[in-house]
């Protein structure tokens, strides 16, 4: 016979000005198998946490029922009360009158009723609880870090220097990612790469981090505190401990004309490059798609010109396992592609570029050294026209979404232009101007004011060209829409931040969850924007929305404090509300046949096979057992179990049976 | 002495097998099954026009696993039901001995998955034209209909489970209409019970059925039980492109899932 304690929260008033607490507590009081009933304000505070603990020791209870807000809410409270009292916390339930009830019915008998019929149904499911103990696994204080630019250097750089090791994957050739592209930074104006390259070179030279780049994750199986992730290192085409960096093999490079992707295409790169001259590490790889070698079959000058003999031609991919704790998403974001706007002649006029080529032009290291000249003619532009808002906030382009960053890295544009282009006119179509941020209006008022942007308040509706010439049309909507139309010599669009290429892959390789946009979604908009809804697995930087490089950096020493926090214990402890597969007598052993359908449907890879073997050793049945380590307690499996032989641990099918069966029954 | 006989003695007593699934005469003109292992009992092995029962069942059973190595007499529905026992992991590859016996009485041998996939491939698997033209009846009635055509079959139904027994896919040790904490099926043989068990003995072989018509055959009140799970057989073909019992290491396709999966039955 069971003795349980019905414990009826008022929840202030947010339960009892619909429900009549105390009838509650006094119909399911008469329950059988309820020995102990009552109602209190505030079960959660203090005093009524000591109500609960006095009566499971004076009432020698064996089961409690909560009935108050949501378990989310407040199950770990009651749970660690009834332990405090020496009640297994497993043994306690809570029933939600809140949310389930309370809040969204009329003050009604029927209300009183609900209650009381949600009441009896834990009373019901309690009676079948059993005692069950945590499970603790280890961690392993190694952190993944996907995506080497700014975000993943910051989180990599954090981690590490709190003595944990690092791991950090980068898809290209070099770290930096957009960031090292930028010519300067709003609203400050100082040198991307001056700030940026210190970072790099101290990510490559931290004794607690391992760079593998030109490498990319293949997949991750396990759980939070043990992943295992396969890398795959593309083969450079080289042995990097041989290579000396000096060089020599990319000037004597017969294939000079490949676009330069880190240039947006404004300069060429031979088929063995380094991305940049600041490139961490300052090793080429060779591009097998363009390399002469690899397309004809023969070439080999930069093996023949190679001083330390590097080269390797028939080096393959290296696909590596390693054992990490946490990881860290950091994999950026990308800009809209050209054929977004046929209506602009992107890709199609030479002098229509996007933000990043602009930035490249305006960048010392650039193309042009830092000289605004336009890619068609290499002539200095003397009218510019910046797009804002080139297909963001536009649900014709698909992206309703606003890119953040657009405003500001436009306004620093035509301040850049204008510095370097006294006698130019640079114009800036815009549809807001958002500048929410330290500095970032004064740096805007500054672009228009002292440098004498012209701002236009309107949409560019078409862009063709015309005696040499781009014309832009366009409405001032602060003028009554009055159209304008500038010859200009050199358009830049603000295109959209979106997604990097590759990230929903990327996302499901990983089992994390992704907006409707590709980018990654945190666990909570608000409280938690740096974890993802799997735990152990962690956002820094654009790879959940735009950002800007503050915004980047904050997130991503937001993230490594979640992985530093994680690490700070040598053993996580989980709940025991995992899947178990049932045990019975010879010869049967468990009812589980070994069909193993439970293997095939697990996400987490948790369903192992275990042999039953008599005393000489021959095995006799194989069947399915739960790492506990593994099993997230989604019951897939037990739905699929065609013999009913798997069953979760406070979730079991006979207790939803039973709550089932407690409200068809009244 | 058929070559059968021969076959099966010879196998017996060089222990490649220790007991054989085959026909036997029966009472009357029946055709039964015989699980010979001795010489003596594999003088009694028949093969004729009324051979036409998937012994494939037998393999899991639990009485006949204790027999030791196993070789069996098959037909193409028994070749299909050890594919797909073997993709759930219920035989192992060269376990059993399989002799195939062919339209001409000449006999087949099968050791390994790999022959009989290689075989099944090119051989007719499908369902028979008469069940085609019944199921093609089924599916013109409005759902209603249908309802009650099956509410109507299922009154028939006294549970004794023989459509359970004799499925080569149903080699549970114990059927969920066994479990009884919770009690899922009702245990009574009354219109819900009835309905529930159908229903419940549906699902788990949709994806699994082999078409080889055994529950239909076993039932005492012919109630058309293949028509049940062989309707299932061709929306998952058309939906995933899988067809059950053709591959040893087939994955089920209601339990994984690939990317260019369908998804238009999602609403």
């Amino acid at each position: 016979m069971s003795r349980i304690g019905v414990f009826v929260c008022h929840c202030g008033e947010n339960i009892s000005a619909t429900v009549n607490c105390e009838k509650v507590a006094k119909v399911t009081g008469e329950l059988k198998g309820v020995e102990f009933s009552t109602d209190y304000k505030y079960m959660c505070s203090d005093p009524g946490q000591t109500l609960l603990k006095e009566a499971i020791k004076e009432h020698k209870l064996d089961g409690v029922v909560v009935a108050a807000c949501s378990p989310r809410m407040h199950e770990p409270t009651f749970r660690k009360a009834c332990a405090e009292a020496g009640l297994n916390p497993f043994l306690c339930e809570m029933s939600n009158i809140r949310e389930h009830c309370s809040w969204v019915h009329p003050k009604d008998d029927l209300t009183t009723e609900k209650a009381q019929d949600l009441v009896r149904v834990m009373v019901e499911k309690v009676k079948k609880n059993k005692a069950l103990n945590s499970i603790k696994v280890p961690v392993t204080k190694t952190a993944l870090v996907i995506g080497g630019g700014i975000a993943g250097i910051q989180a990599a750089l954090d981690i590490a220097n709190c003595g944990h090791k690092v791991i950090m994957v980068e898809r290209l050739p070099s770290i930096g990612g957009h960031m090292s592209q930028l010519s300067e930074t709003f609203p400050t104006l100082d040198c991307s790469q001056c700030i940026l390259t210190p970072r790099m070179v101290e990510v490559a030279q931290h004794p607690n981090i391992t760079l593998h780049t030109y490498s990319e994750v293949e997949s991750v199986d396990g759980f939070i505190g043990n992943f295992t992730v396969k890398i795959r290192k593309k083969s450079k085409s080289l042995d990097e401990h041989l290579c000396t960096g000096c060089g020599l093999c990319t000037t004597k490079c017969p294939q000079k004309k490949i676009p330069n992707e880190f240039e947006r295409g404004l300069g060429m790169r031979p088929a063995i490059y380094v991305p940049f001259p600041q490139a961490v590490p300052n090793k080429p790889v060779i591009d097998r798609e363009h390399c002469t070698y690899y397309i004809k079959g023969k070439c080999k000058v930069c093996e023949i010109v190679c001083p330390t003999k590097a080269i390797r031609f028939d080096q393959e991919d290296e696909v590596i396992d390693v054992a990490v704790g946490a990881i860290v998403m950091a994999t950026g974001f990308d800009v809209l592609k050209t054929d977004y706007f046929p209506e602009y002649g992107y890709g199609k006029y030479a002098d229509v570029i996007d933000g990043l080529a602009f930035e490249r032009l305006a960048s010392a290291s650039g193309p042009t050294q830092g000289e605004i000249r336009r890619p068609s003619d290499g002539q200095i532009p003397k009218k510019i026209v910046f797009v804002a808002c080139a297909g963001s906030r536009d649900p014709a382009k698909g992206i309703e979404y606003c890119s953040k960053i657009c405003c500001m890295y436009t306004a620093k544009h035509a301040m850049l232009y204008k510095h370097k282009v006294h006698d130019g006119i640079p114009y800036v179509f815009y549809m807001d101007i958002r500048a929410g941020g330290k500095n970032y209006e004064e740096f805007v008022r500054r672009t228009i004011v002292d440098d004498e942007t012209q701002y236009i308040r309107g949409r560019v509706s078409t862009i063709y060209e015309k005696n040499g010439k781009l014309i832009v049309k366009g409405a001032d909507t602060l003028m009554g829409a009055q159209p304008v139309e500038i010859e200009a010599d050199m358009v830049v669009l603000a295109t959209a931040g979106v997604a990097n290429h590759g990230a929903e892959e990327l996302a499901q390789t990983v089992h994390i969850s992704y907006d409707p946009y590709k980018f990654f979604a945190e666990a909570h908009p608000k409280l938690k924007p740096v974890e993802t809804n799997t735990a152990g697995i962690f956002l820094a930087g654009a790879c959940q929305a735009p950002k800007d490089i503050p915004e980047s950096v904050a997130a991503a020493s937001g993230a490594a404090v979640k992985v530093a926090a994680l690490f700070s214990n040598d053993e996580l402890t989980r709940d025991p509300l995992v899947a178990v597969v049932n045990r019975s007598a010879p010869p049967v052993y468990s009812q589980c046949v070994g069909c193993f359908l439970c293997q095939s449907v697990c996400p987490y890879q948790a369903i192992e096979r275990e042999e039953i073997k008599n005393r000489n050793g021959e095995v006799i049945k194989t069947l399915a057992r739960v790492n506990e380590g593994l099993c997230q307690g989604c019951g897939t499996c037990v739905a699929l179990c065609r013999t009913k032989a798997i069953d979760i641990h406070g979730y079991s099918n006979q207790q939803v049976y039973t709550e089932i069966m407690a409200l068809l029954n009244d | 002495m058929s070559d059968l006989i021969k076959k099966v003695t010879a196998l017996l007593n060089d222990k490649t097998i220790n007991a054989f699934i085959g026909y036997e005469k029966g009472s009357a003109d029946r055709i039964r099954a015989i699980f010979a292992r001795t010489e003596d009992q594999a003088q009694k092995l028949v093969l004729n026009a009324f051979c036409t029962q998937n012994l494939a069942g037998y393999l899991m059973k639990h009485e006949v696993k204790k027999l030791g190595k196993l070789g069996i007499l098959a037909n193409v529905a028994a070749l299909r039901s050890i594919m797909q026992l073997a993709s759930e992991f219920q035989i192992k590859d060269g376990e059993v001995y399989v002799l195939f016996a062919n339209a001409d009485g000449s006999l087949t041998e099968f050791t390994d998955f790999k022959s009989i996939e290689t075989f099944l491939q090119t051989t007719d698997t499908g369902i028979k034209s008469e069940e085609q033209e019944m199921i093609a009846k089924l599916e013109s009635m409005t759902v209603n209909e249908r309802w009650l055509f099956w509410n109507k079959e299922f009154e028939k139904c006294i549970k004794c489970y023989a459509c359970r027994a004799a499925c080569p896919m149903c080699y549970c040790h114990r059927c969920t209409t066994d479990v009884n904490q919770p009690q899922w099926i009702p245990v009574a043989s009354h219109e819900l019970g009835n309905l529930d068990y159908h229903l419940m003995r549906a699902m788990h072989l949709a994806g699994r059925c082999v078409n080889c018509g055994e529950c239909a055959t076993a039932c005492p009140m012919d109630i058309p039980l293949n028509l049940l799970t062989y309707q299932l057989i061709n929306p998952i073909k058309a939906t995933f492109g899988a067809t059950a019992g053709m591959k040893a290491d087939a994955m089920y396709a209601l339990s994984t899932y690939k990317p260019d999966d369908k998804e238009n039955f999602i609403i």
